[in-house]
């Protein structure tokens, strides 16, 4: 077994989070929902949209954050390197929110097929970003998720490289990166152009750009993590 | 004694202060080594460094004659816990579980008679110990590793005097029925003093002792007796510390005394006595700077 195995199994070792925990929740805000849109019914002409979808998306989050910041001690104190904690833990979320994408694209199917459970429900189906043909939908789920994760990752990577102040100042920094964005936009006149691209846009294009967004992401956490010390 | 763990010329530099200055010493295959110092001396940066969580400004250590940092190969062959450990939100049986994956030579009978040695709940999580638990946890997965290479920092914090000795019973118990190079740091110097079989002392980032054990019993001594007398037999001498009652003194003198230095203290009708490791530490390492010397094997 190679050390990389070694830590996604290390992940795994509390069952509880990755499969009770995050699916519980998950039926739990679905039940939730349902009683409550089919006791009271639609507050609109087309069905009623729930936005629980967050949910699993915050777990995600909450995934990458414990991943730098408890897990990687303990795994230092295990003899693992940086390079192969970082990998093993990548390799195994990620392969987690395939699967999770793949569960959420079939409960998509059914949602669709039962119209809405039966009381015209949008939990699984967000109009515009998981809408379309079932394989731009599980890339999107997939994406998402990978990015969420991700994102948390390199926030708690930075957390323990840089404290408090590093990750304020990170946060800070796309902040003003944001505002340059909006700057430059307005000060060429692109607004129009900008706006006339977002429309064309489609959801598989969207896609691809948060998939490249991504990768920066990883790589960027692997930046981060060959610097770090516990 | 071959080197397993050799560190050259070792300096870390933080904005400002220098953690590590210029260290130079070997790790022993097969043995145990005490690490000692007063807080914040760089115990911690050095063992960080053998371990390849930390960086070397400049310098290198090499263990087994590579370098550890980022080396799966070297990494995979030691382990190492901290003072404050931090865990993932788990249990302490999965604690264990998962640990016992990373070492081929893991000992789950060890780690189950450790679990009852300490009184630990094998079901509770991590949030729920208590400091001293915390502490147990690490020493098991430390023990029942069995890698080559073994590094505690100073992982007794919480821990009471009986559960202290079960940690150095069962570590001298079982290093010698599998010997493996283990390096201990500690500010409980008398404890261990007996575990020891090489003794580095860091001071201000440097290394000030790097000897055996054994050689390190002679290396100070006291002379006690009437002031006059202690005033006459010190001149020429190499004194440690000086306390003094009314008319008499005792003074911690460089050692070894030859025979002569011994006839002369008799003559003299002072009373010659050893000094304790945690005494020759404090008084070589807890010094000003200007009474410091440098004292290597």
């Amino acid at each position: 077994m190679t050390t990389m195995v070694k830590v996604a199994r290390l992940h795994l070792v509390d069952r509880f989070s990755y499969t009770w925990l995050v699916w519980g929740v998950f039926a739990f805000t679905f039940l939730v929902n349902y009683i409550l849109f089919a006791a009271i019914g639609p507050f609109q002409e087309d069905g009623s949209y729930t936005g629980a979808l967050l949910c699993i998306y915050i777990f995600m989050v909450v995934i990458g954050i414990q991943a730098a910041t408890k897990f990687l001690p303990f795994a230092f104190t295990l003899g693992v390197s940086r390079r192969t904690y970082f990998l093993g833990t990548v390799a195994l979320v990620v392969g987690l929110c395939a699967i999770y994408a793949a569960v959420m694209t079939v409960l998509w199917w059914v949602e669709a097929l039962t119209d809405g459970w039966g009381i015209n429900m949008h939990f699984f189906r967000v109009p515009w970003i998981l809408d379309g043909p079932w394989y731009q939908v599980l890339a999107t789920n997939f994406v998402l998720l990978s990015l969420i994760f991700l994102t948390g990752l390199l926030f708690g990577l930075i957390y323990r490289r840089f404290g408090m102040v590093g990750m304020v100042l990170f946060s800070g920094a796309l902040v003003v990166l944001a505002l340059a964005a909006v700057l430059l936009v307005t000060w060429r006149q692109w607004w129009a152009q900008l706006g006339a691209y977002l429309v064309d846009l489609n959801i598989l294009s969207a896609t691809g750009i948060l998939a490249i967004v991504a990768a920066v992401t990883a790589l960027g956490g692997y930046v981060t993590i060959r610097r770090i010390t516990v | 004694m071959t080197a397993i763990v050799e560190i050259e010329n070792v300096t870390r530099k933080y904005r400002g202060t220098t953690a590590l200055d210029d260290v130079t010493t070997t790790l022993h295959k097969d043995s145990i080594t005490g690490l000692l110092g007063r807080n914040g001396v760089g115990k911690s940066t050095l063992m960080r460094i053998i371990t390849g969580q930390e960086f070397v400004t400049s310098g290198r250590v090499l263990v087994d004659g590579k370098p550890p940092l980022e080396h799966d190969a070297v990494l995979r062959r030691m382990i190492f816990v901290k003072e404050s450990q931090i865990y993932p939100d788990i249990k302490v049986k999965r604690a264990l579980e998962a640990a016992s994956w990373f070492y081929p030579n893991w000992d789950h009978e060890l780690a189950a008679q450790l679990m009852d040695d300490f009184a630990l709940p094998a079901n509770r999580p991590f949030k729920k110990l208590s400091r001293g638990m915390h502490s147990a946890v690490g020493i098991i997965i430390g023990l029942a590793a069995r890698a080559e290479i073994t590094l505690f920092d100073e992982p007794y914090l919480g821990l009471d005097a009986v559960a202290r000795q079960i940690f150095y019973d069962r570590l001298l118990a079982d290093y010698a029925e599998h010997p493996r190079t283990v390096l201990l740091s500690t500010h409980l110097i008398d404890e261990v003093a007996n575990l020891l079989e090489h003794v580095i002392v860091i001071d201000h980032g440097r290394v000030v002792v790097d000897a055996p054990a054994d050689e390190l019993r002679g290396r100070a001594l006291t002379v006690s007796g009437r002031t006059a007398a202690v005033d006459e037999f010190v001149v020429n001498r190499r004194v440690l510390n000086r306390q003094g009652i009314g008319g008499l003194s005792t003074a911690t003198i460089a050692g070894p005394l030859d025979d002569l230095g011994s006839a002369r203290a008799r003559d003299l009708g002072l009373e010659l006595g050893p000094v304790s490791l945690q005494e020759f530490v404090v008084r070589t390492a807890g010094t000003a700077d200007e009474t410091r010397e440098r004292i290597s094997a």
